[in-house]
């Protein structure tokens, strides 16, 4: 628990007055309450990582079948089952306190009321680094997808989630938009400190066999690497729009990936459903990372940051 | 829990569509019966997902075989894996059969159908060595596919064993729970333990004559899986709460199974989603 870790200088990034470590961040979803990874791969050598999305009471979720396979991917409709903060101040954060990893709480409610609740009693929890308010579930009919579609919503429970924060507040925003740069500067206008993205695309899986959907909400989130593309033009286009930083997410599964977004506009990534067919995925990426910076001579990776954009 | 590169010992295909693949690792496993991996060719980048594997056999505490049908992208992966090639793999994962309370004046009927089978050759042994009174009953489409399931290893065990196939080709013809019940009706199954594991529908048959004749079940259940140890939460199983809140209405299938009490499952609400 308590390792000495020997992490890589260059890799160090700063969001929001938060120092990282390295750039590498468990993706909310994907990464549970952290501590079913500590058998795995030693925490102490994360960035980071971002808690399942935590909702004031605990929730059941969807009925199954919520996950179906698809090509580059997987669709998920899981429905934010989780425990509920109380739960998860009780009795997950005293464990993952031993850990110096950066622990990112998000959080989802399915109105305005509902995420401020769920922030109120998050910020009576010692060890949280930052929130990330999840405005982009695809996967419930209230909240989340509802809200951040919406620039004026998302600006509006934004400033509200910044006012009743004690933390620095990440916003994570939804692909399914006509335009991601225009949600990201009204979130970012409304107190934003950080913003990440993408969120899961929305799509659909149909059995010819039963001609119904296969996922029993019928729509789910597309996830992994076929969304890459997809998420590093999004990290691209916001990176240009706000002057906040970004962390990029979709598709992540290897050091390459990672750097593709920071070059498109993030400061720091998280990984998501690679962890699920690789558990040590993230560790591996922190170690490609630093092999980046020895074979191009990189001193700082915080310093490559939106180095593709025309202007840099 | 290991997450651990192993080796492909051998991969032999025992009928039409069916294989036995033996992984060696680095160290020892020591699964308990009824337990699971989950894996995928090393390299392989699709299908993305590793697949879920019931441990057949212990053939030493470094070298595990699994036996398995090729049905889909994961399996069709893992069927050209030839010996001397890596298969990333995390084990042993799930909860195992739980049979530390039955005692050689215990009685065990164990009920295996299709490619369930592989989840329970073990439990078998392990009961036989128990002093367990045990009977097994063992359902499969045709001849090909009981073969393809392990028939003449259960067989070498020469415990009570009845076998029914789909179509006739042996031993009795229709559905494995038609004997089941003819056995339960008898009273042969008073103070007897029910183990399951085999289609949805053959399980919740099961478990519905198991209450109907009052007699313990247990079921290890299927759902496709992301993860494997808990943290995708997308493998759920229905289960009967107490009431009051929602929550707790479904159960992970990786961590919390993958073997239940038949009695907590909603068979209704099928996990598998066919």
């Amino acid at each position: 628990m308590g390792n000495i870790v020997n992490h890589d200088p260059r890799l160090a990034v700063e969001i929001a007055g938060i120092r990282f470590n390295n750039p590498v961040i468990g993706a909310s979803g994907t990464f549970g309450y952290g501590l079913e990874f500590a058998e795995l791969i030693d925490l102490n050598r994360l960035g980071g990582f971002s808690t399942k999305g935590l909702s004031a009471r605990p929730l059941a979720g969807n009925p199954p079948p919520r996950i179906v396979e698809t090509h580059g991917g997987m669709l998920n409709a899981i429905g934010l089952q989780n425990v509920g903060a109380r739960a998860f101040i009780e009795e997950k954060l005293p464990l993952l306190r031993r850990f110096d990893t950066r622990v990112i709480a998000n959080v989802f409610g399915y109105s305005d009321d509902e995420y401020l609740e769920a922030i109120t009693i998050l910020n009576d929890g010692e060890g949280i680094d930052a929130y990330e308010l999840n405005i982009s579930c695809p996967n419930v009919k209230e909240g989340g997808i509802v809200i951040g579609n919406s620039p004026t919503a998302a600006a509006r429970l934004t400033e509200k989630a910044k006012r009743a924060s004690t933390r620095p507040l990440i916003v994570k925003l939804s692909p399914n938009v006509t335009d991601i740069a225009e949600l990201g500067r009204a979130v970012a206008g409304a107190g934003a400190d950080c913003l990440s993205l993408i969120n899961t695309v929305v799509g659909m899986s149909i059995d010819v066999e039963t001609k119904r959907p296969r996922l029993s909400y019928g729509t789910g989130g597309l996830s992994g690497p076929a969304i890459k593309p997809i998420a590093v033009r999004m990290v691209y286009e916001v990176a240009a729009a706000v002057a906040v930083p970004l962390i990029g997410i979709g598709g992540i599964a290897s050091a390459t990936d990672a750097m593709e977004f920071i070059l498109a506009g993030a400061t720091a990534v998280q990984v998501g459903t690679a962890n699920y067919y690789d558990p040590t995925v993230t560790i591996k990426i922190v170690e490609g990372l630093s092999a980046y910076c020895d074979t191009l001579a990189v001193e700082r990776i915080a310093s490559l940051v939106r180095a593709a954009s025309p202007g840099n | 829990m290991i997450e651990t590169v192993a080796r492909v010992e051998s991969n032999i295909e025992v009928a039409p569509g069916f294989r036995l693949l033996t992984l060696s690792f680095d160290r020892a496993i020591n699964p308990e019966v009824g337990q699971f991996a989950m894996m995928k060719p090393s390299g392989c980048l699709e299908p993305l997902l590793r697949r879920a594997l019931a441990v057949y056999r212990v053939e030493r505490p470094d070298k595990l075989s699994f036996l398995y049908q090729v049905l889909g992208r994961g399996t069709q992966a893992l069927s050209l894996a030839v010996a001397g090639s890596m298969v990333d793999t995390l084990v042993p994962l799930g909860n195992g059969w739980p049979t530390q309370s039955l005692t050689s004046s215990g009685r065990a009927i164990v009920v295996a159908g299709g490619i369930g089978s592989a989840s329970v050759l073990m439990l078998c042994e392990r009961l036989k060595r128990q002093g367990v009174d045990t009977r097994v009953f063992f359902g499969a489409a045709n001849s090909d596919v009981a073969l393809g399931c392990g028939l003449e290893d259960f067989k070498e065990l020469a415990l009570p064993l009845t076998v029914t196939t789909d179509d006739g080709s042996l031993g009795e013809r229709g559905f494995v729970t038609a004997p089941l019940e003819r056995h339960l009706q008898a009273g042969d199954g008073a103070g007897a333990t029910i183990y399951t594991c085999g289609p949805w529908a053959m399980m919740s048959r099961v478990a519905e004559l198991a209450a109907r004749f009052d007699v313990r079940c247990y079921a290890s259940l299927e759902a496709p899986m992301g993860c494997g140890f808990g943290v995708c939460v997308g493998c759920v199983v229905a289960v009967k709460t107490d009431g009051g809140s929602d929550y707790g209405s479904y159960k992970r299938v990786c961590t919390d199974g993958s073997i239940f009490p038949a009695e907590q499952v909603r068979w209704e609400v099928n996990a598998m989603g066919h």
